[in-house]
Parts: C-alpha cells; sequence; structure tokens
C-alpha cells in the first residue's frame, strides 16, 4: 500500500487540526468556564405545570444577594414572561434560567448572545448567565413550534439596581 | 474498477478508432478530458505539490477563521452561560 | 463501444425510473425554496405565512430525502452493477424496492401538500425532523417507513449481487465503486435503526391514536441517531462520483484506491455515534454524553479530510497529464468547459467552506452561538445544497447519456447550470451564515420581531435579506436550466456512443493494501460496539427520566390550531 509522503504530512496536520479543536472546546469549558446545558433542571409534569412551586406562578424569583431565578414557560406562541411582559433582572447579578414548555419543543435564544437553550415539554433547561451591561435584549423561539411560529417572541431587560423591582415580571 | 481497469497498461490511451466521431456534437464533450492527455504519470513520476500548497491554504484558513470565530465571536459575547 | 444501457438494459430502467423520481422532486423542491427565498426576507409573499410551514416541509423532505435518496438509488444501482460487471440477480426484487420506496415517497408528499387545502383535513406541517410531540397525519409516518423499508430492500439486492459475484470471485479484492456501496449500506442499516424505532414504535402509534403520551426527548434522541449518519448517506454517492468519476474526468487517475476505502470504513464506525451533536443545548442530555459525542465528531472530520487530499491529488494528476505545470498553474489545464468536471469541482471547493462551518457546528460550547440560527442551514445548503446536490446534477451529464443512450442535449447550458449554482449559493449561504451569526433564527416565516431589532457587525440585515433573495432565485433558474437539459436530452436519437463512460484505474491499486479493509463483518462489528458505547447511557438515562413513552400528548399540526392560539396569544 502506497501513501505518498505528502498525504502522510497531511494525515498529522488534520490530526492535530482536530485535537486542537477539541482542546479549544475544553479550554472553553475548563478556562473560561462556559457550561453546557445539560440534565441538572430535572424533569416536570407538563400536564401539570400550574401546580408547579415556580413554573405555576413563573417569574423572577430572589434567591440571594444579587443571585436570581427566572422561571420561564414556553407554550405556543408566547414566553411566559417574556412576552406579555418583558422579563427584569439587576445588572451586575448571577441570573438563573429555568426554561420548560407546556406543549411543543421550542427553542430560547437571546438574540445576539450565547444564552441559548431548548425548551423541551417534561425537561427543564437550566443555566446561568452573569448580567454585566444594562440593556433591552430580544428573545426568540429559535424551533418551530406551529403556524405562529414567526410571532414567538420576548424581551430580556437588564436594569439598574435602582431600578429594579422585585415584583415585576413574577415573584 | 472494470472493464477497463486492467493494471497501468497505456493501452487505454491508444486511439479509439471504434468511436464514430461523426455524431459527436462541435466543441467540447462531457467525458472527453483523457483525449487531451499529453503523457502518463505513474504514482511515482507524480508529486502532488499543487495538492499540498492548496490544502495548507486551506489549514492556514481554518486555523485563523477557527481562532476568530471561538475568541472573538464566542467568547467574546455578552451573556455567556456560566453555570 | 455500448455502454450501459445496452449491456444492462433492464438495470438501466431502473437507475432511470429512479433518476426520474430524483429530479421531479429537485423541481418542486427548488419551487419551494424559491418561494421561501422570497417569503423570508420580505420581497413577495405568495403564501400566507401559515403556508410557509407547509412549504418548507415539503422542501425539506422533497431535497433533503427524496431527491438525493433516490438519486443515490439510482447511483449505487449503476455503480454495483457496472463495478461487478453483471446484472442484478433478480430483477423483480430491484422492481420491489423501487416501486415501495416510490409509494412511501407518494404517501409522505400527498400528507405535506394536502396542508395547503385545510378542508381535507389531512396535515403534516412537522418538517423533515418530525420533532414530537407536534403530530402529522399517519399518512406521513406510514409513507415514512415505506421509504425507509425501500432502501433496506435497495441494499438488500445490492448485497446479494455481491454474494453472486464473491461465489464466481473467492480470491479478488471487492471493486472499489462496490465496497463503497456497501459500506455505505452498512452504515445506513445501522443507522435507520433509529428512525425505525422511532416511527414504528412511537410515532406511528401514537398517530393513530393507540398510546396517547410520548417521551419527546426520547423521540428526539431516535431521530438524531439517525439524523447525522443520514447526511453522511447523502454525501457517500458524492464522494463515490468525487473518487471514482471526477479523476477520469479530470483526464487523470484516483490517486489512491486503499486510502478510499479506509476513508469508507471510517464513515461506517463513525458516521452514527454522533448524533447527540446535534442536541448540544438540549436538557436531559449530561453534559459528559455531549462530550463524547464531540469527540467523536471531531474525528469524522479525518475521512472528509484525507478526501480532500486525495481528490484534488486525482485532479492535479489529471491536469499534469494535460500538461498543466508549475505550483498552482495546473489548475488552468483543467477542463474547466465540461460540466460534468466543473460542477463537481465547484461542489468540492463549496464543501470545504461547509467543512468550516460544520466544525464550528460540531464544537460543544461554540455551538451556543449559532444553535438554531440561520447559520445552520447556511451551513448545510454548502454541504447536502451544494457539494451533494450540485455533485448530483453534474455528474447527472455524464451518467444520464449512459443510461438513456443519448447524448447530452447542450453543454453550454450544463455549465452555465453548474456556475450559477455556484454563484447563487456564494451569496446565499454567505448571507446566511451571517445572519445567524447575527441571532436570526432559522425554520421561520417572518425573522422580524416587534420587540428588537437585529444587529449585525459588518453590513446590514436588509443587504443580507438581499443576498438571500437573489441567491435563491439564481438556484431557482439553475434548477429550471438543468431540468431543461435533461428533458431536452431525453428526446434526442440514440446514438453508439454517447459518452465516454470508461473509468481508468487507480495510481495506486488496491492490490498492495491489507486485505482486512475489505472485512466488512468487522468493520460492521466495530461500528455496532460504537453506537452501544455511544448511546446506552444516554438513552437510558432519557428513559429512566420520563418514561419509554413519556407524559406528553400529542399537539395536531393544523391550521385550525392557528386561530384558536393566535386568539390566545392577543387575548
Amino acid at each position: 500500500m502506497e501513501i505518498h509522503a505528502y498525504e502522510k504530512l497531511w494525515l498529522g496536520a488534520a490530526l492535530l487540526l482536530i485535537v486542537g479543536f477539541i482542546g479549544t472546546v475544553a479550554f472553553g469549558a475548563v478556562g473560561a468556564g462556559v457550561d453546557m446545558i445539560d440534565d441538572d433542571g430535572g424533569t416536570v409534569d407538563p400536564g401539570a405545570l400550574d401546580q408547579h412551586p415556580k413554573f405555576g406562578d413563573p417569574g423572577v424569583y430572589q434567591s440571594g444577594p444579587n443571585e436570581y431565578d427566572v422561571y420561564v414557560v414556553a407554550q405556543q406562541f408566547q414566553f411566559q414572561p417574556g412576552t406579555a411582559e418583558a422579563i427584569e433582572v439587576p445588572v451586575d447579578s448571577t441570573v438563573t434560567f429555568h426554561v420548560t414548555s407546556a406543549d411543543v419543543i421550542h427553542g430560547f435564544e437571546v438574540v445576539g448572545t450565547n444564552a441559548n437553550t431548548m425548551a423541551i415539554p417534561g425537561q427543564v433547561s437550566t443555566f446561568t448567565v452573569e448580567t454585566d451591561e444594562v440593556r433591552d435584549h430580544g428573545i426568540v423561539c429559535n424551533e418551530y413550534c406551529g403556524s405562529a411560529h414567526h410571532a414567538m417572541e420576548g424581551t430580556v431587560k437588564v436594569v439598574p439596581d435602582d431600578e429594579f423591582n422585585a415584583t415585576d415580571g413574577g415573584a | 474498477m472494470s472493464t477497463d481497469t486492467e493494471g497501468e497498461s497505456l493501452a487505454r490511451r491508444e486511439p479509439d478508432t471504434a468511436r464514430p466521431e461523426p455524431e459527436r456534437p462541435y466543441g467540447y464533450v462531457v467525458g472527453s478530458a483523457p483525449d487531451g492527455v499529453e503523457r502518463e504519470l505513474s504514482h511515482d513520476e507524480f508529486d502532488p505539490v499543487g495538492t499540498l500548497t492548496l490544502i495548507f491554504a486551506y489549514f492556514v484558513i481554518l486555523v485563523v477563521m477557527w481562532v476568530f470565530m471561538y475568541f472573538v465571536e464566542f467568547l467574546g459575547r455578552g451573556l455567556t452561560v456560566v453555570g | 463501444m455500448a455502454t450501459f444501457v445496452d449491456r444492462y438494459p433492464e438495470e438501466a430502467s431502473v437507475v432511470k425510473a429512479c433518476l426520474t423520481v430524483a429530479f421531479v422532486s429537485l423541481g418542486i423542491g427548488a419551487f419551494f425554496g424559491l418561494v421561501q427565498a422570497l417569503h423570508r426576507t420580505g420581497v413577495v409573499r405568495l403564501f400566507s405565512s401559515v403556508d410557509y410551514y407547509t412549504v418548507l416541509t415539503a422542501h425539506g423532505v422533497l431535497l433533503a430525502l427524496v431527491f438525493t435518496i433516490f438519486f443515490l438509488l439510482g447511483l449505487f444501482t449503476w455503480a454495483i452493477t457496472r463495478s461487478l460487471e453483471r446484472p442484478l440477480p433478480n430483477i423483480r426484487l430491484t422492481w420491489a424496492w423501487v416501486g415501495l420506496a416510490q409509494a412511501g415517497t407518494v404517501a409522505t408528499a400527498a400528507a405535506i401538500l394536502a396542508g395547503f387545502v385545510p378542508d381535507i383535513g389531512v396535515s403534516a406541517d412537522v418538517l423533515f425532523t418530525f420533532y414530537a410531540p407536534m403530530k402529522a397525519h399517519p399518512l406521513f409516518y406510514a409513507g415514512l417507513a415505506m421509504f425507509i423499508v425501500g432502501t433496506w430492500l435497495a441494499g438488500a439486492d445490492w448485497f446479494l449481487a455481491y454474494r453472486e459475484w464473491r461465489k464466481d470471485n473467492p480470491d479478488e479484492r471487492i471493486p472499489l465503486q462496490t465496497f463503497m456501496v456497501l459500506t455505505t449500506m452498512l452504515m445506513w442499516y445501522l443507522a435507520t435503526i433509529g428512525v425505525a424505532v422511532e416511527v414504528v414504535v412511537f410515532l406511528l402509534p401514537w398517530s393513530f391514536g393507540i398510546v396517547e403520551t410520548v417521551n419527546p426527548l426520547l423521540t428526539r434522541t431516535l431521530f438524531w441517531f439517525f439524523g447525522h449518519p443520514v447526511v453522511y448517506f447523502w454525501l457517500m454517492p458524492a464522494y463515490l462520483m468525487w473518487y471514482t468519476i471526477l479523476p477520469k474526468l479530470a483526464g487523470g487517475r484516483l490517486f489512491s484506491d486503499p486510502l478510499a476505502r479506509v476513508v469508507f470504513v471510517l464513515f461506517l464506525l463513525l458516521s452514527t455515534p454522533v448524533g447527540i451533536h446535534h442536541q448540544y443545548l438540549d436538557p436531559g442530555i449530561a453534559e459528559g454524553f455531549k462530550f463524547i459525542a464531540m469527540t467523536n465528531t471531531m474525528f469524522l472530520l479525518l475521512p472528509s479530510l484525507l478526501t480532500a487530499f486525495t481528490v484534488v491529488a486525482s485532479m492535479e494528476h489529471g491536469a499534469r497529464q494535460r500538461g498543466g505545470e508549475g505550483r498552482l498553474r495546473w489548475l488552468g489545464a483543467l477542463p474547466w468547459r465540461d460540466p460534468a468536471f466543473t460542477g463537481m469541482a465547484l461542489a468540492g471547493l463549496m464543501f470545504a467552506a461547509g467543512g468550516f462551518s460544520g466544525m464550528i457546528n460540531a464544537g460543544m460550547n461554540i455551538n451556543y452561538l449559532i444553535h438554531n440560527t440561520l447559520w445552520v442551514p447556511g451551513h448545510f445548503h454548502l454541504t447536502v445544497g451544494t457539494a451533494v446536490a450540485l455533485t448530483m446534477m453534474a455528474g447527472s451529464y455524464w451518467l444520464v447519456p449512459q443510461l438513456t443512450g443519448r447524448k447530452l442535449y447542450s453543454r453550454p447550458i450544463g455549465l452555465a447550470q453548474v456556475v450559477l449554482w455556484f454563484v447563487g449559493m456564494v451569496f446565499m449561504s454567505n448571507a446566511m451564515h451571517r445572519a445567524g451569526l447575527a441571532g436570526v433564527p432559522r425554520r421561520t416565516a417572518e425573522p422580524q420581531y416587534n420587540s428588537f431589532d437585529f444587529t449585525t457587525t459588518m453590513g446590514s440585515i436588509e443587504e443580507l435579506q438581499l443576498q438571500i433573495a437573489v441567491g435563491g432565485t439564481l438556484l431557482f433558474v439553475s434548477v429550471v436550466l438543468f431540468s431543461f437539459n435533461m428533458l431536452a436530452s431525453a428526446i434526442e436519437d440514440p446514438v453508439e456512443t454517447p459518452v465516454d463512460d470508461r473509468l481508468p484505474a487507480p495510481l495506486s491499486g488496491a492490490d498492495g493494501s491489507p486485505r482486512v479493509l475489505d472485512n466488512l463483518r468487522l468493520w460492521t462489528a466495530i461500528a455496532v460496539v460504537l453506537v452501544v458505547l455511544a448511546y446506552t447511557l444516554p438513552l437510558a438515562s432519557i428513559v429512566q427520566d420520563a418514561g419509554l413513552f413519556g407524559n406528553v400528548p400529542g399537539v395536531p399540526m393544523l391550521i385550525g390550531n392557528f386561530v384558536e392560539s393566535l386568539a390566545g396569544v392577543i387575548a
């Protein structure tokens, strides 16, 4: 079996590239601290979300100094909260989102950021972000969820501390 | 691979008198590149130096683009998932 | 000099039957693609945005499943027959699988297209991923099942042909094209287990109302068990053409037969235990499983990177035989006037670009950046939409004359067609990638929102929309030219030698390579083990969390839903 020297060289370079990619991603996870959506959120009964202690009254809950939990229910074709009323969180805080779906599979994407997850009925997606800038973000459903999928949107407002009112958007 | 794969023989390139030229359309014909062959190059006579050049250019593009996408576009963004 | 149709008239009819279905699907699917490109960008809206999703489902199913796979069925039938140099063992079996796959296609297409006429009460607006608990009409799932079984029987037919050949040739190496067909089908058998279980065990009984609920994460995971390897099922016909036909079209010979075998073995091994990389942002799957899927995926780059070298080297060999010189000047000695060559070469170039965006998709955490944005369809319009589709169209210019005994109607129109596809896709996919980085979602009828605007780092959203609309239009014109050329070729007068159909031997043949490469049982066994390792624990944990049949009732995708739901949103 003849393998040309150049081809062997390229095989080595290709392997280097692959290892480099895996290494970068591992660095992102360990060095830069990017965490993946995983099975931490656990499961819920999508037919009984209204009896859930948090999803029954979705919104923003303070869980510690500068720490907040945001419970969001995605359903055809709105985020609750997010669509009818904006999700409001203070700047320079640690915010943990808990997202689930009441009907079909949806997406929850904070536009232009890395906060992006699937919302699957029966499963809870949990992820934490740090808010570092006062600004409004759009939210879109980025998984096709039915005939008015394109109308499913919302807003996250990162507001200054003194404007934050814990009673808005839940709790 | 098939009927005409018998080894390295140059016989494959012999003028094909059976080919009915008049029925062919004018101009270039699909699949006729072998007619333009001026010389036969065996495996040992052929160094794919052009391929090596192209593929390393690709390699460099991949590395630069990856670094840009990962460290600037991705890690440079707000609201990154940290937990 | 006889060509394929003279030697194997029955098989030629089978191949023609498959390609006809492929090209009809291509035409309809491309029209729907144009409708979408113009609708999304707001240029022309022929349908309501509700019907957009019917159009999108039909576009995805007709192009990604029907066009590609029917072309594969035809191409592989041709490749098996010509490389084993014998007719298929039982032509009735052959026609049986053709008929079954066609019937399944008609059933699925009917279920989708019925969505345009609400009065019929049949609808399948579930897109080609058909994630539960969105529920389609049972006809949709039943048609899909028939289609898949048709492909299984096709594989069985080809394996029987190989067995007959092996009886007469006990010591020979498997001919390269046959090797490619068999390894691809082994990969396909393994991969389709996922979708078969999903459809037959869960979705079909559920759509008939026999089972009330589903576990959406389980059916989704089973879908992607199949959904990633299916992309290699699209790609392997293109690889077969790049390895065995393109070198000839370039005036050269395949650089290395053994490396081609290594590449196909790697695809058999690694195509399936990677599907979870489509689920990086899914809850309910532990990060460790996602990391394993990523590692497998990244190593799956290897066969494609090796292919890039071998195929380009084969082209370079052709160029140098044709008198090409210099480090890069030889590129000018390639037969650029040949649409079959140029189409495949441009398809390969686009695949190199698509390879890069695929590397981003495959990166576990960088996936947050682009997950479910327009970047993703931007990526796969380079891969399946160009590397595969353009190679198939280009290959047809050389292949179809062998099946009909008639020469191609017009080479220049063919050349214009492949170049137009390339240019159209440069516009469209470049804009889709960039729009994706701005956060524009995929699969949406109107990516324009009330509460915010998308911001781009370079250019404007309007410019990107324009590129998508222009690109989509060029692509549609390209398909019109292709269809016209194929139709016009069909009514040419038969000639003795419609095309030069000879394929030269590789520069480095199979003879010196290890025989273990041809040990299909061994590779299949390893592939099964890798799948078991990658999927047992994730599937077990998904079933443990929410049960085999879950607790989520179905949500039928019917238009009637829309009015109620909209009322709900407004209220």
